[in-house]
């Protein structure tokens, strides 16, 4: 019972930061229709500026967010209005091209600065740990979790509450109406790809203390974040909070009931189950 | 410094009497980008200080790289490209187990004298190919150093198994368990993961409940200081922590005081086993700002045997071949001779030193002969 529930419990902690990265791509695919192959490599870019943070000015990693958050979302900005601005329109394989692009030059750059050198970051609280009635919670990832937890509802609220987040979902449910309606939507993708970057960024920096970082660790997490977001339903920021959550406790989970090393083919068997009776997502409509 | 140098040159030197320059094209192939890059840059240096003092003693190699990018039908077209395209006269590498091993095959058919300078896995040298040689200890020496070891040290009963599910940690894996069974320990968990995943709690838990005596990891670089965070975490508490090499034999493991300490590791190389291995050590720190990991002495003293060697028989690869296969050097790996016995084909026997962090500094612990230290066993408890 301790190790269901002990598995359960870590599954939650991580997917909750999983839910992050994917919040931002459903974030950038429902505005723009762009599917963003350079989410991991946005994440990565976020955990070398926690590093930075962390060994340059002593900042600790999950306070280091409010710099690295701002950050990412300029550089996310730029991104949109210098490079994806110009594909809005293209072939969906152009778009591809153009984004799988931009990441590898972010991870290639990357690697010229600061080598391909695993970077680990060791803070005081980097191993220690909750005990709670025989169960262990891990100290960094809870502080990830609950920070998560923050963000998303924060931006909940932006999105549901403000005139902007109104009018990026707007921009999301039909872009020719929306501009129709007197909305700026060009100005909408610029400010949904910077808040895109924004968020992967900070789960970079969320997971920093808890993982290792390295110019290729992108892609691991650009696929996660793909199957999340595809799993919720593309678009729909709830479907990729319960995305995220799923996808972690069913690893955690099938790590422990099936094999540790079946357990991504266990995502992705359960992702496949799912897409074929319900193909649009958990949460996702089916657009005409 | 200059002399230190000299002197250094003179202890790595292996048979060859001073003859005038002699020009040779040499293949290296290993992962300088992609997942293995990391450690891919410690064979790279090794392999560029080795051209260097070749150098030195007038053997001017013109090395061809070639980038496997970890993945072994890269790493063949790489081989076929060396083989007959650039036709070098032997090749070093590549560095990852799955993609020497894709490599040997092709060595074999297109006759082109391979040396293997740190892949583990078993096979590659079990196939009967004459072509292939290995400068490292093959996996079952890494399971059997270590379990020799805590069985020398106390009287555990059970031993669980986690190991990243590749070639090189598979064939470690599996070896230990053979080993193990033979030994008589009982083998409560085995648990084979896909690396890189962040979070490995739930399965340390399942250990965890088996109450093992002892704990046998096998990881490349960064999942080993996960692993081991992550066992604080929940509390995993052994006789004793057996970390396979690779990741545990680092020096970023090293200096994670917290998790490292008291941690059992296997390795190739260590820099305190020799004069002429604490030489190049020295020169290593002062010329990359680290210290060298084993895998940077494997590929060195690799390119070193097979720079003279080519050198030697003026680039012809049947030649280089059977002067590999009866020859014998010695350098910062202590000797290297390649043998053919119990099922392995030129093969180096090579005798892997078990070493203990304490307080953050590796020391070595096992065999008697070797140790500078005495072991810490049973493992204490986290602080």
């Amino acid at each position: 019972m301790i190790v269901f529930l002990q598995s359960v419990l870590s599954g939650l902690l991580v997917g909750g930061v999983y839910a992050l990265i994917g919040i931002g791509l459903t974030l950038i695919f429902g505005v723009m229709r762009v599917t963003n192959f350079a989410h991991g490599e946005l994440l990565m870019l976020g955990m070398y500026l926690a590093w930075l943070a962390f060994t340059g000015l002593h900042v600790d990693p999950f306070l280091s967010i409010v710099l690295v958050a701002p950050a990412m979302f300029l550089w996310g900005a730029f991104l949109q209005k210098s490079f994806v601005n110009r594909v809005l329109g293209a072939l969906p394989q152009n778009q591809i091209l153009l984004t799988i692009g931009l990441g590898l030059i972010m991870s290639n750059t990357v690697m010229l600065i600061f080598t391909s050198d695993y970077r680990i970051l060791t803070t005081t609280y980097s191993s220690s740990s909750y005990k709670l009635a025989g169960l262990s919670i891990s100290q960094p990832l809870l502080y990830a979790f609950l920070i998560t937890v923050a963000i998303t509802g924060a931006l909940y609220w932006f999105l549901l509450k403000t005139d902007t987040g109104q009018a990026i979902r707007a921009t999301a449910q039909d872009r020719d109406a929306a501009q129709l309606m007197g909305i700026n939507v060009r100005r909408m993708s610029v400010l949904a790809f910077g808040i895109g970057s924004a968020l992967a960024g900070t789960a970079g920096a969320l997971i920093s203390p808890t993982y290792y970082i390295f110019p290729q660790v992108g892609s691991t997490f650009t696929l996660k974040a793909f199957v999340i977001v595809v799993l919720g339903g593309m678009g729909s920021v709830v479907g990729a909070t319960l995305g995220g959550i799923i996808i972690g406790v069913a690893e955690s989970l099938s790590a422990v009931y099936i094999a540790s090393g079946l357990k991504e083919l266990v995502t992705f068997v359960l992702f496949l189950a799912l897409l074929l009776f319900k193909p649009a997502g958990l949460l996702g409509k089916t657009r005409a | 410094m200059t002399k230190k140098l000299a002197m250094a040159v003179a202890a790595l030197a292996l048979a060859l009497p001073g003859t005038g320059s002699a020009q040779v094209k040499i293949g290296f192939i290993n992962s300088i980008t992609g997942p293995e890059a990391p450690i891919g840059e410690n064979l790279t240096n090794g392999v560029d200080m080795a051209v260097e003092d070749l150098k030195k003693q007038g053997v001017n190699v013109t090395l061809v790289k070639q980038d496997d990018t970890g993945k072994p039908q890269v790493a063949m077209s790489a081989m076929e490209q060396l083989a007959t395209g650039d036709e070098v006269a032997a090749v070093v590498g590549p560095y990852t187990s799955a993609t020497a091993n894709a490599v040997a095959k092709l060595a074999q058919q297109y006759k082109v004298p391979q040396v293997v300078p740190a892949a583990a896995k078993e096979e590659i040298t079990k196939q009967g190919y004459d072509w292939v040689f290995r400068l490292n200890a093959p996996a079952h020496q890494y399971a059997q150093s270590l379990i020799d070891a805590a069985l020398t040290f106390g009287k555990p009963k059970s031993i669980a198994f986690i190991y990243e599910s590749t070639d090189f940690g598979a064939s470690v894996a599996g070896a230990g368990k053979d080993y193990a069974q033979k030994k008589g320990l009982k083998i409560v968990a085995d648990e084979a993961y896909q690396k890189g995943a962040p979070d490995y709690r739930s399965t340390l838990t399942k250990i965890k409940a088996q109450n093992p005596d002892l704990v046998f990891m096998v990881s490349y670089v960064a999942d080993a200081i996960l692993l081991m965070r992550q066992s604080r975490e929940v509390g995993l508490k052994p006789q004793a922590f057996l970390g396979g090499g690779a990741g545990f034999d680092t020096a970023q493991f090293e200096g994670e005081k917290d998790i490292s300490n008291l941690v059992f590791s296997v390795t190739q190389w260590t820099p305190e086993s020799s004069k002429a291995a604490t030489a190049f050590a020295d020169r290593y720190k002062a010329k990359y700002g680290k210290k060298p990991t084993y895998h940077a002495a494997c590929a060195y003293a690799a390119m070193m045997v097979v720079g003279e060697t080519a050198a030697k028989n003026g680039g012809d690869r049947k030649k280089i071949r059977d002067a590999l296969a009866n020859g014998s050097w010695t350098g910062i790996m202590g000797k290297v001779d390649f043998e053919t016995y119990e099922g392995f084909t030129n093969q180096n026997k090579l005798v892997m030193p078990v070493i203990q962090y304490q307080g953050g500094k590796s020391e070595t612990v096992f065999p008697k002969e070797a140790a500078q230290k005495k072991a810490v066993y049973p493992f204490p408890g986290w602080k």
